[in-house]
């Protein structure tokens, strides 16, 4: 073993956070990033819009859900998934709020419950629920503006801390740039559009709240595209560990995939007929979202020196 | 609160042993990996490999041979927990479980760990792991529950030729100063102390001499806590939100008036159809 | 030596043991000596080992080079400057050694007699009934002897392992005392034995003086020689030579430490003998620091040969009655026996006391104390040969107590062995390889062997452990310390005196109405040591505390009252004693002073007199009259150990004198005087009949009075020092599956050792079933260098298989540069080594390299050559264990 050279960050052990944890961040990502859209749209979009925000809401809670369970059932206990909220022996909140893996917890516990609110309400929207009371958790009722302020604020931090937990740690890569939360936060943004616009572009009445949202993703993959060259750049010499298997995908399969080919689809959306490039463009952009936190995870997992 | 109290270990004069290993896990009670009978590492003499959920103790060998043998060294060392004084693992933990003793040591309970293994991606030196039969994240304790009986750790007592020493840290870095000041004497010019003084998160209660390069020895040059991530990391993230919140607004703004045209147009079409 | 004195030492030459692997506790105190000394420490060894690694010099030699080694700076030695004119060096060389001493004219060294000494021939001895005693040849040692001094005077082959024949018997010593008076009291006896003072020459001018013969004998071994035949540069050698000089004086001292690698060869004592030499040359004995550390293997192991479990000595080091020898009656055992000057002098009385520690009040001085009922050997009975006569169906039955041959020794030929016996008790912790052998061995697995073919009847006795036994511990420092019970053992377990004590009484029940003379013995062997507590003796343990009575002695007629001191000792049968030396440790009820254990105050300058108790006579440095010059003083105030109180007219010290305690150092020898009246003030050596350190030795080894290079029994090279390649009279049992590969056979060329890991004990029994060590060394190897590998085409951890002659075996590589590739006598020889730890049965499994080993031993104590033998390795494919 000649170590002599080596960073720092490769000293340290990997936790060991695989395929659940991936599906965390994935599934973690579309919630927060749903439903700060879905409560974009609210506010700021017009009466036509809301079916699509609607949309955000149904997808946001059950995600919500499905990433606390995988969050759980990744732990070694999960039957003390609690204690991250209560101190086990004192019964006190439990709560760090330098440690994004504690605060984290709350985010996703009160998200949760803003989600849920939402999710009520969007019910009611949908005419699913008959109790028109519902309708106040979404704007424009004064209650439903303050949960989708607070909701969509929570939202975009449970979209973006993975990325920050991640980097609050000594492992190679995750610690060795800043930019994971911000990247991670893009991607929901990009994913979540794309969720939307697969889920919504087949009803003829949302084309153009679609249309809206098309733009909007394809804003932020320009974005995303800008913060992934940030990421590799701020990686310094570091980013020679992706000289691998991991670094072709994640060129070809973020990069390219992910993000350069729909944008081109959405630019030219004629190459595939008008009819399937807005759903392959958002298929694609799922695809990447999923991949860069697979390449960013079990990249570093595999890293390391005997310690 | 009692003195600070840790380990200075003298890797100078460990022969490798491994009764600290042994002593380690005969007092804590831990289990051996794959019933006792992994194959062989094939790496020198050593098969513990880390240090991990089942081994709080990990003798290192490193042999340093010129293909001519005219020089030959084969570096032993006992690695353990730093008992940082700015710890990584505690900072992280989401539960509470990792604690600042008394002593001024980092010790894991058991019975609150939930096992999400932040600290296992948060520590710098690579120490903790799962243990397979609890579940939860474990690590050298600096035998809390014999220094709190008065009782020095088993491993340092086991240690046959004190390379080990336990005791308080500021009499251990007495100690170490004047073995370094020895050794450079008898012309050992390569020894120093890792992570004795403060630069290193802020002093590592369990330091060490050593004789060449951190990273020989499978130590970090430069470890730091994952904190220093914290701001940078959380302003970049709170950027990317608002510009992302303007871009949803931007695309959003008046969508009253646009998307009732566009309706207009979609059944203009259609009649046309 | 013991080792906490090593850490008083300025140099520390570890050579022939891996001590900081195989004595990790002891080794404690080395390292003590550097870093609070700055003492060098120096080891030699094949391979770098963890000694190695906190070695300032390591020496890389091949196995079995050892006395080409240690000749070379022996030789250095003797040409320097510094040591030859030094009133340090030159006072021990003339007045505390044997140097001056002039030896008979009828001798012959090595140099002049063809590289064998004078007095070599064909092996004509033993008896009929017992062929096993394996000499190839044998010298007669009397032209060995000190001029005007004849074979028997000097000393006797009391410590040794051999057949147990002597050339005395030929020597026509005891024709002379035939006349002399018989006892009690034997000081007429004794006294008839005095000989005239050999000759001397102090100016060590007179070429046959022992100097001069000494200096002559280690000429050829040159700074070139050692290279060639150790493959040490010879740079290294002579910085190893520099350093011992420099760290010895009347300001510094060396220590040694050696273990099994210098015993495991067909010259074992002779390597030991050789540090000796080289130790008396630098005044390095009987002094703080200073000495030869012969670090013991098991647990009490120093206990089994002080109060023997071996076939040729009775307790305390004394000869064990043979048939062999004119051992008839008593007097002429003792008359064989007994050294008239020294301390030995005595042996009447310890030998009496013995008797009556065996016979009670049944021995008298009218049945010579029971001589004629006490067991008699008749050739050597030792562990080798007593395999070869079971494999020859000689033995009917064998009682294995915390033993594994099955594994342990010469695997397949011992197993070959077992399987003849009627039957077989063992009695252990484990169901060991030597106890499913029958089934589970590989020649059954294989087929070669049919378990229904296998009559031998086995029996298992679970045995408790340590912690679930009470009693004493002698380690290697000869010291004893009491340990008592922590745990009672579960289920059926027993202790090993519990067994012994219920066998011995079942026996005398047996014989107890037998009128056949030879039963006598049995009949009146006092065995009682009942508990006193009621528990332990309804279970049937006996106590303890009655047997460690029984060996420190007490009045024949007042046992209540305990001996003190041997001093006290009678040669009339009024004392009981069973191990003179042990006198004293018990000395009287209620004090057992191997239960003490007080620590000196810290940094107070001491021997630690009051914790546990050190044979002889709490003595911590033997022979430490040596730490103090002629007139008595210490050599120098650093260290001071023992010396003459002029105002108390004593010998006084930190330890306890191993000296008359009131004799002036400038005390002369009595003339005519016997035992320690013959010896002068100035004469350290109290144990040696002349009261001088032998740098030459007439008296006590079969193969030679000084050490001589020769190869093992197996090696790839002609021998470049002598025309003799091996010893002329080593051990060997001719059998065809006891083969040995021709010298430099090319089908078996590399040179392989065997050895210890830390991991693990032996033949593994109490390491493999203990998975806290099987995962720190979870698998056979066989350590080689790349150079090697890259020969073979082997990869780290690919699996190879060795062979020898005898069988083949198979290992996993651990391919490393710790091992090297030796140049030796022009060519290239590789050197392998593998830890021996393995067998079928435990938490981990793996094959035994005790099949590679052969039969072939040392002429003095039969310890077979496990260290140094020639093998091929070649690469394998698969992974299966077991012999292929
Ligand atoms: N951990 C552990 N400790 C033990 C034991 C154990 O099994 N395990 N066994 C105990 C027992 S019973 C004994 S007898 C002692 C033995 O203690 P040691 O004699 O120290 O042990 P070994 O490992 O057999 O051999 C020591 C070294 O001799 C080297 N060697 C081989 N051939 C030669 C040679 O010809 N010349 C020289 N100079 N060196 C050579 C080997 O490379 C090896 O490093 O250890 C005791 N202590
Ligand atoms: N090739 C090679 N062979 C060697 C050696 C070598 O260096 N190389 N070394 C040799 C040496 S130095 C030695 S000492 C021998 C050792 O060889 P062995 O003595 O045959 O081996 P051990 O494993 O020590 O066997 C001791 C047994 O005693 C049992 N035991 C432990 N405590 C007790 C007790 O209180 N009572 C009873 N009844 N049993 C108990 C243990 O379980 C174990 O099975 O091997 C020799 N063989
Ligand atoms: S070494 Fe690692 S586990 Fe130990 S206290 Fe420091 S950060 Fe925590
Ligand atoms: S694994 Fe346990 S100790 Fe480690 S951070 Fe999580 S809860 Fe804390
Ligand atoms: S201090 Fe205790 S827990 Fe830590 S390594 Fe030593 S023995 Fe193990
Ligand atoms: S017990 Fe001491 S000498 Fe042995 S391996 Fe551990 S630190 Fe090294
Ligand atoms: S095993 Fe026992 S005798 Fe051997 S070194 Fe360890 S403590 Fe000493
Ligand atoms: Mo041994």
């Amino acid at each position: 073993m000649n170590a002599v050279g080596l960073p720092s960050t490769f000293f340290t052990d990997p936790p060991e956070w695989r395929w659940l944890i991936i599906g965390y961040f994935f599934i973690g990502g579309l919630a927060g990033g749903c439903y700060f859209l879905a409560v974009l749209i609210d506010f700021f979009g017009g009466a036509v819009d809301r079916p699509l925000a609607r949309l955000g809401y149904f997808v946001a809670f059950p995600a919500v859900v499905v990433s606390g369970l995988l969050l759980i059932v990744d732990l070694r206990r999960p039957d003390r998934f609690w204690h991250m909220l209560i101190q086990s022996d004192t019964g006190h909140p439990m709560l760090k709020p330098y440690s994004p893996m504690s605060l984290g917890s709350w985010a996703l516990l009160l998200f949760g419950g803003f989600a849920f609110l939402s999710f009520l309400a969007a019910l009611e929207d949908a005419g699913v629920l008959r109790w028109p009371r519902l309708a106040m958790f979404r704007p424009p009722h004064i209650v439903g503006r303050v949960i989708g302020i607070l909701g969509g604020i929570l939202a975009f931090f449970v979209a973006g801390y993975t990325g920050v937990l991640l980097a609050v740690t000594n492992r190679p890569i995750w610690s060795d740039t800043t930019l994971l939360g911000l990247n991670f936060l893009i991607s929901a943004a990009s994913t979540s559009a794309a969720l939307l616009i697969l889920l919504g572009h087949r009803r003829w009445y949302w084309r153009s709240s679609v249309a809206a949202l098309e733009r909007f993703d394809a804003m932020v993959l320009v974005l995303e595209l800008i913060a992934l060259v940030a990421l590799i750049a701020s990686l310094g010499s570091m980013a020679r560990v992706w000289l691998n298997a991991w670094g072709a995908l994640l060129v070809v399969g973020v990069f390219l995939l992910g993000i350069v080919i729909p944008l081109v689809l959405q630019w030219r959306p004629n190459l595939l007929g008008e009819r399937w490039s807005a759903p392959a463009a958002a298929v694609l952009v799922l695809v990447g979202g999923f991949l860069l936190r697979v390449v960013v995870v079990l990249s570093s997992e595999s890293l390391g020196v005997l310690g | 609160m009692a003195e600070p109290l840790g380990f200075f270990t003298d890797t100078t004069v460990c022969i490798g042993c491994k009764a600290c290993e042994v002593a380690c896990k005969e007092w804590n009670q831990l289990p051996s990996s794959h019933g006792g009978a992994p194959t062989l590492s094939g790496d020198s003499y050593d098969n513990t490999r880390q240090l991990d959920g089942l081994h709080w103790r990990h003798v290192k060998f490193v042999e340093q041979f010129s293909p001519d043998r005219a020089d030959g060294r084969w570096l032993l060392m006992s690695d353990v927990c730093k008992h940082c004084v700015r710890a990584g693992c505690m900072e992280v933990c989401p539960t509470g479980a990792i604690m600042r003793t008394e002593f001024d040591t980092v010790v894991i309970q058991s019975d609150v760990c939930n096992g999400c293994r932040d600290c296992i991606a948060a520590c710098p030196f690579g120490v903790i792991g799962i243990n397979p039969v609890s579940n939860t994240a474990q690590k050298c304790t600096l035998c809390y529950d014999r220094l709190r009986a008065g009782m020095e750790p088993a491993c340092s007592k086991a240690c046959p030729t004190d390379s080990i020493n336990f005791g308080t840290i500021a009499d251990l870095k007495k100690m170490a100063a004047a073995r370094v000041g020895q050794l450079h004497e008898r012309g050992e010019q390569r020894a120093y102390l890792y992570g004795a003084d403060e630069k290193m998160l802020g002093g590592l209660n369990s330091f060490f001499l050593l004789v060449d390069k951190p990273e020989v020895y499978g130590l970090p040059p430069d470890p730091k806590m994952p904190s220093r991530n914290l701001t940078p990391s959380s302003l970049w993230s709170t950027l990317g939100a608002v510009v992302i919140g303007l871009m949803g607004i931007f695309s959003f703004r008046n969508r009253g008036a646009t998307a009732r045209r566009l309706e207009e147009d979609d059944v203009e079409r259609r009649r046309t159809a | 030596m013991y080792p906490r004195s090593m850490a008083d030492s300025d140099c520390v030459m570890v050579m022939g043991s891996n001590m900081a692997e195989c004595h990790p506790v002891a080794f404690r105190w080395p390292m003590e000596a550097k870093t609070k000394n700055g003492a060098k420490l120096i080891h030699v060894d094949p391979r770098f080992t963890r000694t190695s690694a906190m070695a300032d010099i390591y020496a890389p030699i091949r196995a079995g080079s050892d006395i080409a080694f240690l000749g070379g700076i022996i030789n250095y030695v003797i040409d320097d400057q510094r040591w030859s004119t030094d009133p340090f060096f030159k006072t021990w060389l003339v007045h505390y050694s044997n140097a001056a001493t002039i030896i008979s004219g009828e001798y012959k060294d090595t140099e002049d007699n063809d590289g064998v000494f004078s007095g070599l021939m064909e092996y004509k001895g033993g008896v009929e009934d017992w062929p096993y005693n394996g000499f190839v040849g044998e010298y007669d040692s009397r032209s060995w002897q000190y001029a005007r001094t004849r074979m028997g005077d000097q000393g006797r082959v009391a410590a040794t392992a051999q057949s147990g024949e002597v050339t005395t018997t030929r020597s026509g010593t005891q024709a002379d005392t035939a006349k002399a008076p018989d006892g009690p009291p034997y000081d007429a006896l004794v006294k008839s034995l005095l000989k005239p003072p050999p000759e001397r020459d102090e100016s060590l001018q007179n070429p046959r003086c022992v100097f001069q013969i000494v200096k002559r004998h280690f000429a050829r071994y040159t700074p070139e020689m050692v290279e060639r035949v150790t493959g040490c540069p010879k740079d290294t050698m002579l910085k190893v030579a520099r350093t011992l000089l420099e760290n010895s004086g009347p300001e510094r001292t060396c220590s040694f430490a050696y273990a099994v690698a210098w015993t495991q060869h067909t010259n074992g004592p002779q390597i030991i003998g050789c540090a000796a030499l080289l130790q008396i040359l630098l005044g390095n004995f009987g002094r703080p620091g200073a000495g030869i550390m012969a670090l013991r293997g098991h647990a009490s192991i120093q206990g089994s040969t002080d109060v023997p479990t071996l076939y040729h000595s009775i307790h305390g080091y004394m000869p064990a009655p043979s048939g062999l020898k004119k051992h008839d009656t008593l007097r002429e055992y003792l008359a064989i026996e007994t050294l008239p000057t020294g301390y030995w002098a005595n042996t009447p009385k310890f030998v009496i006391s013995y008797l009556k520690s065996m016979y009670g009040p049944a021995a008298t001085k009218d049945n010579q104390f029971g001589w004629d009922w006490h067991p008699k050997i008749l050739g050597d009975h030792s562990h080798l040969p007593m395999f070869v006569a079971m494999a020859d169906g000689k033995v009917k039955g064998m009682l294995l107590v915390g033993q594994n041959p099955a594994t342990s020794l010469n695997a397949k030929l011992e197993r070959a062995g077992m399987r003849k016996l009627e039957w077989l008790v063992v009695k252990d912790n484990w169901l060991h390889e030597s106890a499913t052998f029958w089934k589970n061995a590989p020649e059954v697995k294989h087929g070669d062997i049919k378990v229904q073919d296998i009559k031998t009847e086995i029996f298992f006795f679970p045995s408790s452990q340590v912690a679930e036994t009470e009693g004493t511990f002698t380690n290697t420092q000869r010291m004893l310390q009491t340990h008592f019970k922590a745990a009672e053992a579960p289920g059926d377990c027993r202790t090993d005196v519990w067994f012994t004590y219920q066998l011995g009484r079942r026996l005398k029940k047996l014989y107890a109405e037998s009128q056949e003379p030879r039963d006598e013995g049995f009949k009146n062997l006092v065995f009682d040591y009942e508990h006193d507590d009621a528990r332990e003796r309804e279970r049937g343990e006996p106590d303890a505390m009655k047997l460690l009575k029984e060996i420190n002695g007490y009045y024949s007629d007042d046992p209540g009252r305990h001996v003190a001191t041997f001093g006290d000792l009678k040669d009339d049968g009024s004392t009981t004693c069973a191990s003179w030396i042990y006198c004293g440790v018990f000395p009287a009820p209620g004090q057992n002073r191997a239960a003490s254990r007080q620590p000196d105050p810290p940094d107070q300058r001491g021997a630690q007199l009051n914790w546990g108790y050190a044979w002889p006579g709490n003595r911590r440095i033997i022979y430490n009259r040596a730490s103090a010059d002629l007139q008595g003083r210490p050599w120098s105030e650093r260290k001071k150990w023992v010396w003459w109180d002029e105002a108390q007219q004593k010998w006084v010290g930190y330890d306890v004198p191993d000296f008359t305690p009131t004799k002036p150092p400038s005390a002369k020898p009595k003339p005519g005087a016997t035992g320690m009246d013959a010896l002068g003030g100035g004469q350290p050596f109290i144990l040696k009949p002349d009261g001088v350190a032998w740098l030459f030795v007439p008296t006590g080894l079969v193969d030679g009075p000084l050490p001589a290079h020769y190869e093992p029994a197996e090696s790839p090279i002609q021998n470049p020092f002598y025309k003799q390649q091996a010893s002329p009279v080593l051990k060997y049992w001719k059998r065809d599956d006891n083969a040995l590969a021709a010298i430099g056979d090319t089908r078996f060329p590399y040179v392989i050792t065997t050895y210890r890991l830390t991991e693990h004990y032996l033949a593994g029994a109490m390491s493999r079933w203990n998975p806290w060590l099987t995962e720190l060394q979870p698998e056979l190897f066989i350590e080689l260098s790349p150079e090697l590998a890259e020969e073979k085409g082997i990869r780290n951890l690919d699996w190879v298989r060795i062979s020898t002659p005898r069988s083949q075996i198979r290992a996993k590589a651990l391919v490393t540069r710790r091992l090297r590739p030796f140049t030796i006598d022009g060519k290239t020889i590789h050197h392998v080594g593998m830890p021996w730890h393995w067998g079928w049965e435990g938490v981990v499994t793996g094959d035994v390299v005790n099949e590679l080993t052969s039969l072939v031993g040392d002429p003095n104590v039969t310890i077979h050559e496990g260290k140094a033998f020639v093998c091929n390795v070649e690469k394998v494919a698969g992974a299966r264990n077991g012999v292929v």
